[in-house]
């Protein structure tokens, strides 16, 4: 983490800049099929995503890195982590993928954050009245 | 912070469900696109199925609590310069006015001249002409926004190279401005959130900013725009009084004097003076 620390004449207050710093970015992701009954395991789901990438960037594309921290396989939601220069490429890549095996399939990215802790909760589910 | 919107799906079989499915990823205002080409055979200019005959109920937008705002919209395919009849009687019904021209010369009579709110760009094929600097800042100028649908480039990975390529052409001559996205999805599983959107209009070569106004406040300038296109200098405007019960009080007359409004009539004349 780069921060830049500015120190008071006085010596009592300290401001600290954070720029942006954070080192991942974390995305939650939910796979929707047009056939509901398919199963995905993790691996099968990760494979898709790597498949998604090489399509549009290539052999470069496929090559970033990111984690499968968590994957329901009933629901097909996952939680990825990707470093932050590549959020934008894997993002792209899971917007742009729109068949799994011959049948239609669609990437709901649900949440992304730079921070893991942001995504305990979700503010759009809740039932406002 | 402007609404989401996404001014083309496709009038379809399945609009129902892609209306529910706009709804639910967070678009306010969806515009269903009714295509004309008068270069096949025997076409007529179609009429739009009312709103309320399509739902019964409207679905509430995510995290907004408000039913989602339907429109229509049509799309003239020109390969032809007699195609486009400017103040035609049956365009009026349409909320939004587009074109998509095939060649040169129609781009360039599209972006100037034309009355319309959007320029399509073709995205199926590798485009026949370059995007001139003047005709495209003519049209930034004007109003006119031109629109880059992403649906394509999810079905098929021919498609999404020359979606991409002519994209960038584009951003090339108007540098960002007046761009908007949408999808022209055929079914519930094109679609696509407004945030992927975004994300994915930098890969246009749009920038940030850029990107999130092409699905958010352009939108909203276009829909603006087409309502001043219905008015004498977005000042005055004339509609159809349709209530029985005074028999008295007279209609707006539907002449073709009422037709064209009365500003373009006199575009050359100082307006102070």
């Amino acid at each position: 983490m780069s921060g830049v620390i500015k120190k008071d004449e006085s010596g009592v207050y300290q401001r600290v800049v954070l720029k942006n710093a954070a080192p991942y970015h974390y995305v939650n992701v939910c796979l929707v099929l047009e056939d509901e009954s398919t199963k995905l395991s993790a691996v099968e789901f990760k494979q898709f995503i790597t498949s998604g990438l090489k399509s549009l960037y290539g052999e470069v594309g496929a090559a970033l890195a990111f984690d499968v921290l968590k994957y329901n396989e009933d629901k097909r939601t996952a939680l990825l982590r990707v470093n932050s220069r590549g959020l934008v490429k894997l993002w792209s890549s899971l917007t742009l993928l729109g068949s799994y095996q011959n049948q239609a399939c669609a990437f709901r990215v649900l949440q992304v954050s730079p921070y893991l802790l942001a995504l305990t909760g979700n503010s759009r589910e809740l039932q406002l009245d | 912070m402007a609404v989401f919107m996404d001014l083309n799906l496709s009038s379809s079989s399945s609009v129902r469900s892609l209306i529910e499915s706009a709804a639910q990823l967070g678009f306010s205002t969806v515009a269903i696109n009714y295509v004309f080409e008068p270069s096949k055979k025997k076409q007529e200019i179609p009429t739009p199925t009312p709103i309320t005959e399509l739902m019964d109920q409207l679905p509430v937008v995510q995290g907004r609590s408000r039913p989602i705002r339907v429109l229509n919209r049509l799309t003239v395919v020109m390969s032809d310069s007699s195609h486009f009849r400017p103040n035609a009687a049956e365009y009026r019904s349409f909320d939004l006015l587009a074109v998509q021209p095939t060649t040169e010369k129609l781009f360039h009579a599209a972006c100037l001249l034309y009355d319309v709110d959007i320029i399509c760009i073709l995205v199926t094929e590798k485009l026949p002409f370059f995007f001139k600097r003047a005709p495209v800042s003519g049209a930034v100028d004007r109003g006119v926004v031109f629109e880059v649908s992403y649906s394509a480039a999810i079905r098929d990975s021919t498609m999404r190279r020359y979606t991409i390529a002519n994209a960038v052409c584009l951003m090339e001559s108007c540098k960002g401005r007046n761009v908007i996205l949408s999808s022209a999805a055929e079914k519930a599983l094109e679609l696509r959130g407004p945030y992927d959107v975004t994300n994915l209009g930098l890969l246009f070569g749009l920038s940030d900013k850029d990107s999130k106004e092409a699905v958010s406040s352009t939108c909203r300038s276009v829909l603006l725009h087409a309502e001043t296109r219905k008015t004498a200098s977005g000042i005055i405007y004339t509609m159809k009084s349709c209530s029985d019960s005074c028999d008295q009080q007279e209609a707006p007359p539907q002449s073709e004097h009422c037709e064209a409004p009365a500003a373009k009539k006199h575009k050359t004349a100082p307006a102070d003076s």
